[in-house]
């Protein structure tokens, strides 16, 4: 009897709502001993209840449960019809008892499983090897892929008679689960827990509160498999239940149904039909590798809680630190991204890129050493930022490559937004490094510009000087561009190049091959000076035309077709002539700068050309240096100087081209692809010549004619300008000069309008009488036409068609110069005075009536005198129709407003929410003042290092003029000074002076020499040792420089200078141990620099702002102190500290 | 050609701020000039006031297009985008989906966009919300309709539909005759 009592599980349905559970116990425990009841309430939505059953465990014989049955089954008890059914054990119970059963199997282990895993030697089915490696020891056992051992099967076919070797390390879908082993395995307590939610049916239904009987689907997903699998499955799906739960793990008591299979699938299963049927692994992705891995690595026993907790919170480090982000979704091969995603690959190029800048910065600071604290630290700071912030980017963009495999999960993000952070934080020290980089490459220039000028003495400043210095000017800026290493050398590269080049291409044909590059060039840094100067920003868009070959060439062809058009109308021969001149020309420009080859012809008659023009060109330095001298006086028009400096190569050859002009037409060819500037009278003298040519049906005429064409007005400024200048060194001279010219220029335009009125008049005149058709078009049109007609139907007048001819050929003589013609077109087009105007137009409707029946000659007396009101109804419809489309916009605006039910302010300040919103967005508007922040400053650096550059150059070449103002303002310091120690200084002034010059004659002797003369000047007693003429000279050189010293070197171009001045100091310190080629042109500087500076010295500020950082500024003012309480003591400590502080510079550099 | 009533207009702008959201007023009211919409041959054409000056010159059976056509009404009064409307709707998305190299053709041939195809979308996408798709390399290549959230995205099979056709580029071949 009591041996046949067993567990049974009892359905009791039909319950009423009131029962208890004792009161079950007590109907229940008649028939068998009750352990445990469980009683369900299913309710509905509404929360009543509908159904209540409950589940009893009872102890009980066979005998007894039928008897149980009969007699409680089907009878009403408490307001219910008991229903009592046979239950399904409860599957906690089972797993329990399976569990069990496989611990007393383990004990005795004589299962095939375990024997299988003896065979495989105790290594328990995995092996880390390469799959495909055999297994030592077992033949035809090979390591499959995920590492588990795995045998090679030899299979028949089954049609043929083939036995197939089945490798399973060359197959992913060999993984077949034999066995379970339930023996470690978490306790069954911790396989359900609770599920946190609100009230909504979906999370009730989560927390098991069901309408019927079934669990959810996600619940039958729980996993009992073997070791590895099983805790795979567990971690995973723990981990999406912990994702699901708002991280709350707390596990109670949902039940879940234990036997199945969990398939982690990567392919493009979905996890949910896969779970359902799925009877092997399936394992295709690294990252289930590693998270296998880890588990394998975790092998022990998680039976605690705690244990499995830190089994998730390793799951989630990994999942921090892995790409491989398990989430719910983890088999999702698309990635999710945020509104404001940005294409990665952009990322991280801006990313490379900002990285290779603080780099090339770093290699840049290595150079700059006398720096602005500040930006330095800023770099130091962008340095240092950089590896993290590479690592940050390394790691997130990790993250986000294996987009395909796997979703992004929050931490990605969060990573991905620290990342981006690192980037905008990147971003603010990126900004001054780049001004270094521009700087240095300016500094790079200058040094290039240097390298230039050792190498070509001033004396052969050439066409081919030009070529160079254009071929750098445009290649720098293209570099500019690109990495500041690579411009360097580039830079480098190019000097070297050009150096040689320069002297070598002297004579050479090549000269003149790329003359384009010359005008571009030129005419760029005309571009760039304009800006400075007021009055050269009109004429700025026509430089801009000019600039680059390109542009060179298709005004080239423009030229050519109006050419062709002067040609038509002129019906001479020589027409075609010039145009065969034309031919080599347009070829020549065709090939550009590079035909070396070019045409034969043009090369052997450039070379000539070349010939003729050297000894021009030797004898043109002595005036620029001139002339530089004069720009030199004022500022603002060194710049100008220095680009009509440039141009004065060519109006001298220009000069010998007059001279030659009646020989060879090939010079001016050559001229003419120069395109060089012309002086105004030049060219007007050249106007006479070549009408004078073209009587005389000279090739030549062409060349002339298209030469003005190029010289726009504005051009012949600077031109006029050149030419002035080497007539002559007053500046004055050649402003009046140069108005003059202008002058000229405009009454030769008079006259030249004048011709053309009278030529027109003259046509006008004719067709009165020739007329028999009215022509319905403009004035303008018909005169041109009937002047062709006449040309051409009266051959008889020859008188006509020749004063036609002539004045035609005048005409467009004088109107060569290029936007002249254009102007004339243009003027074609214009609206005649007469019909200008609101009444205007009318007018000319009127006239239109008409024809140009000179007969019916409309003019204001027969306009009606409604105009005005007219002119008001127009201004009103214009008005009106804005007005309608305002209010169009304004109604739009409130659907739009209606649509997106949101307030939009008042639309005026839209705009500004539309700017603020797309600021990465931006139209860049040049003409806009408030766009120029969009512009790149370092335009403007260049800009300035250029005028820098050519002042330094110029300051190099010659030996300007000094005023003895300048020279007394001076030493008006050392005037009282020297009062106070008159006596005692002239004895040891003397002698000091006398060592350092005796040893480094030249150099010293001018410090000296201005030493000596300031105390000349201001004591007024006469000594000196020296003659005049080296004084005065080497006056100069103290004038001049401090300018170019405050100014230009220590603001500007830190680095440069402090090469220039180490070498200088150097040279100091080396005194006399070499003397250098180029007396008084940097080391006088130096002298100065230390000799002459008061204690409140502008000179002295200027340089204490920027080279002299911390230290060294405090040296240099303490010697300042030292010097000012020292100067009237002795000279002789001027000398010694001279020599003293460029010591101790160099020292404190040198730290 | 005339101005959009009232009704148009919301229906319209109904339709584009699907798209691109409160963006649109950024369409309406340019900081770079005056734009309106004008409706001719039940096209709705998004002009610069300076095209509509020049094209107020040509009459209306004679004038073909004007602007930029942004898609026409049907019959029913419903407004259909057209992908003409695309390069100014791209820029101001909202929501955007990616879709892989494979399926860019399948979309470009007028396709929907299968999970299997999707390669990226914007979080937060709900249903029926219109997105801007773009290929891979970030060029858009139409309009579509998210058929799926993004969160059902993840559930879904791949071979399930998650982004409805709606306008592609493909259309300027397939349906030159059409797109004005």
């Amino acid at each position: 009897m009591k041996a046949n009592r067993e567990m049974k599980r009892l359905f009791v349905g039909g319950l009423g709502q009131g029962i208890s559970e004792t009161d079950l116990q007590n109907q229940f425990s008649r028939f068998g001993e009750v352990s445990n009841v469980e009683i369900i309430t299913r309710k509905d939505d509404q929360g009543n209840s509908q159904k209540v059953f409950a589940y009893v465990n009872i102890k009980i014989t066979e005998a007894d449960l039928k008897k149980c049955m009969s007699v409680l089954n089907k009878t009403k008890w408490k307001g219910g019809t008991l229903q009592i059914q046979l239950a399904k054990e409860s599957f906690l119970h089972r797993l329990a008892q399976e569990r069990e059963e496989a611990k007393a199997k383990k004990e005795n282990p004589t299962s095939v499983n375990t024997n299988l895993v003896e065979k495989m030697g105790g290594v328990d089915f995995h092996m880390k090897a390469v799959p495909g490696t055999e297994v030592p020891g077992h033949k035809n056992w090979v390591v499959s892929k995920f590492g588990r051992v795995l045998p090679v099967l030899h299979l028949k076919n089954q049609h043929k008679h083939k036995i197939m070797k089945y490798d399973p390390s060359k197959y992913c879908h060999n993984l077949k689960k034999i066995s379970e082993d339930l023996t470690e395995t978490i306790p069954i307590t911790d396989l359900t827990w609770e599920l946190e939610g609100g009230n909504d049916p979906m999370s009730k239904k989560r927390r098991g509160e069901f309408s019927d009987f079934h669990f959810p689907p996600q619940k039958i997903k729980k996993v009992q498999k073997g070791p590895m699998e099983s805790k795979v499955s567990n971690i995973s799906l723990r981990t999406n239940e912990v994702m699901e739960s708002n991280k709350s793990t707390q596990p109670t008591t949902v039940h879940r149904k234990a036997p199945s299979t969990a398939v982690p699938s990567k392919s493009l299963h979905v996890p949910s039909s896969g779970t359902q049927k799925p009877k092997h692994m399936v394992f295709h992705t690294s990252d289930f590798e590693i998270i296998w891995n880890k588990s394998r690595m975790s092998d022990d026993d998680i039976d605690s809680e705690e244990e499995l907790k830190v089994m998730i919170a390793k799951e989630e480090n990994l999942q921090k630190t892995r790409h491989s982000l398990v989430n719910e979704s983890e088999n999702d091969p698309f990635e999710v991204v945020r509104d404001d995603f940005k294409s990665d690959t952009h990322r991280l190029r801006s990313s490379t890129s900002s990285g290779n800048d603080s780099d090339c910065d770093s290699s840049d600071t290595d150079k700059i050493i006398a720096m602005k604290k500040n930006t330095v630290k800023v770099k130091n700071s962008a340095e240092s930022s950089q590896p993290e912030k590479s690592i940050s980017m390394r790691s997130s963009f990790k993250k986000i490559k294996p987009s395909n495999d796997c979703v992004e999960v929050q931490n990605t993000k969060s990573n991905k937004e620290s990342a981006l952070g690192h980037e905008g934080k990147f971003l603010n020290p990126k900004f001054p490094p780049d001004s270094n980089t521009s700087d240095s490459e300016e500094s790079e220039e200058d040094e290039e510009y240097k390298a230039l000028m050792k190498n070509c003495p001033r004396v052969n400043l050439t066409l081919a000087d030009l070529e160079c210095l254009a071929g750098s000017h445009q290649k720098v800026p293209g570099n500019d561009e690109s990495d500041g290493s690579q411009n360097s050398s580039h830079c480098k590269f190019n000097t070297t190049s050009k150096s040689p080049k320069t002297s070598n291409d002297l004579h050479s044909g090549r000269q003149c091959i790329c003359p384009e590059e010359i005008v571009a060039s030129l005419l760029e840094e005309e571009n760039t000076y304009s800006r400075q100067k007021t009055e050269e920003t009109t004429l700025k868009p026509k430089f801009q035309a000019f600039k680059g070959i390109g542009g060179l060439y298709a005004k080239e062809s423009g030229d050519k077709t109006l050419k062709e058009t002067v040609d038509f109308n002129n019906i001479n021969e020589q027409s075609r002539s010039s145009l065969k001149h034309e031919e080599p020309d347009r070829v020549f420009i065709e090939n550009g700068s590079k035909c070396t080859n070019g045409s034969s012809n043009k090369l052997t008659s450039c070379q000539p050309a070349k010939k003729v023009n050297n000894p021009n060109h030797i004898q043109s330095p002595k005036r620029q240096s001139t002339s530089e001298s004069q720009s030199h006086k004022v500022v603002s028009f060194t710049c100008f100087d220095k680009e009509s400096q440039n141009p004065l190569s060519c109006p001298l050859p220009l000069k010998g081209k007059k001279s030659l002009s009646a020989k060879s037409h090939k010079i001016e060819s050559d001229r003419d692809t120069c395109h060089q500037p012309k002086s105004r009278k030049a060219s007007e003298k050249e106007d006479t010549d070549s009408s004078n040519i073209t009587s005389l049906e000279k090739p030549p005429k062409v060349s002339f004619r298209e030469d003005p064409q190029k010289s726009t007005a504005s051009f012949s400024l600077s031109v006029s300008d050149a030419s002035c200048m080497s007539a002559k060194d007053k500046h004055a001279e050649d402003n009046q000069k140069r108005l003059a010219a202008l002058a000229v220029w405009q009454k030769a335009r008079e006259v030249q309008k004048k011709l053309v009125h009278n030529a027109l008049a003259n046509l006008d005149a004719h067709p009165e009488n020739k007329k028999t058709h009215i022509v319905f078009a403009s004035d303008n049109e018909s005169e041109t036409e009937e002047t062709s007609t006449q040309e051409q139907n009266s051959p008889g007048k020859e008188l006509v068609t020749e004063s036609v001819g002539k004045a035609s050929g005048k005409l467009f003589d004088s109107s060569d110069d290029e936007d002249s013609d254009s102007k004339e077109d243009s003027t074609r087009f214009n609206i005649k005075p007469q019909f200008e105007g609101r009444a205007g137009q009318k007018l000319m409707d009127l006239q239109s009536h008409f024809g140009n029946d000179e007969r019916f000659r409309m003019d204001s007396r027969f306009l009606e005198s409604d105009s005005e009101e007219e002119q008001q109804k127009e201004l009103n419809e214009i008005q009106t129709n804005e007005d309608e489309l305002a209010a169009e916009r304004k109604q739009t605006l409130n659907v739009v407003q209606s649509v997106l039910n949101i307030n939009l302010s008042n639309p005026t300040s839209k705009g500004a929410v539309a700017v603020k919103k797309f600021k990465d967005i931006v139209h860049y508007d040049p003409t806009k003042h408030d766009h120029a922040i969009y512009e790149r400053k370092q335009e403007d650096n260049e800009k300035e290092s250029k005028v820098k550059r050519k002042k330094k150059r110029e300051e190099a070449e010659k030996l300007p003029e000094v005023s003895q103002d300048m020279y007394h303002n001076i030493t008006t310091d050392l005037k009282e000074i020297f009062q106070h120690t008159k006596n005692t200084d002239e004895k040891e002034e003397d002698t000091p002076w006398n060592e350092d010059c005796g040893r480094e004659e030249t150099e010293e002797v001018s410090v000296a020499a201005t030493l000596t003369s300031g105390a000349e000047h201001t004591s007024g007693f006469t000594f000196s040792f020296f003659d005049s003429d080296t004084k005065d000279i080497k006056e100069d050189t103290y004038r001049t420089e401090p300018v170019k010293r405050g100014k230009i070197v220590y603001q500007e171009d830190p680095r440069f200078q402090d090469s220039s001045s180490e070498e200088e100091e150097e040279e100091v310190t080396k005194e006399a141990d070499h003397k250098r080629p180029s007396p008084g042109e940097a080391f006088p500087v130096e002298c100065t620099r230390f000799f002459f500076f008061s204690e409140n010295d502008d000179r002295l500020h200027g340089r204490s702002i920027l080279p002299f950082s911390g230290v060294e500024q405090v040296v240099v003012q303490l010697l300042l102190i030292v010097y000012s309480t020292q100067l009237h003591l002795q000279v002789l400590t001027h000398c010694s500290l001279m020599c003293f502080i460029p010591l101790h510079y160099k020292a404190f550099r040198g730290q | 050609m005339r101005p959009l009533t009232e009704e148009e207009t919301r229906v319209m702008f109904e339709k584009i701020a699907k798209y691109i959201g409160e963006n649109l007023q950024l369409l309406v009211d340019r900081p770079d000039g005056t734009y309106c919409f004008r409706l001719h041959n039940d096209r709705v054409y998004y002009v610069s006031e300076m095209i509509l000056k020049l094209a107020a010159n040509i009459s209306g059976e004679k004038l073909v297009s004007l602007g930029t056509c942004f898609g026409k009404f049907t019959k029913t009064h419903k407004f259909r985008l057209h992908v003409t409307a695309l390069d100014y709707l791209a820029p101001y998305a909202k929501y955007k989906v990616w879709i892989k190299p494979g399926a860019e053709q399948s979309f470009l041939y007028g396709n929907h966009v299968l999970k299997s195809g999707l390669g990226r979308i914007t979080e937060n996408t709900s249903q029926y919300q219109g997105v801007v798709v773009y290929s891979m390399a970030d060029i858009p290549l139409g309009f579509g309709v998210a058929a799926k959230s993004t969160q059902d995205c993840r559930k879904v099979d791949p071979m399930a539909i998650v982004v409805f056709h709606q306008a592609d580029i493909g259309e300027y071949v397939r349906h030159e005759e059409t797109l004005t």
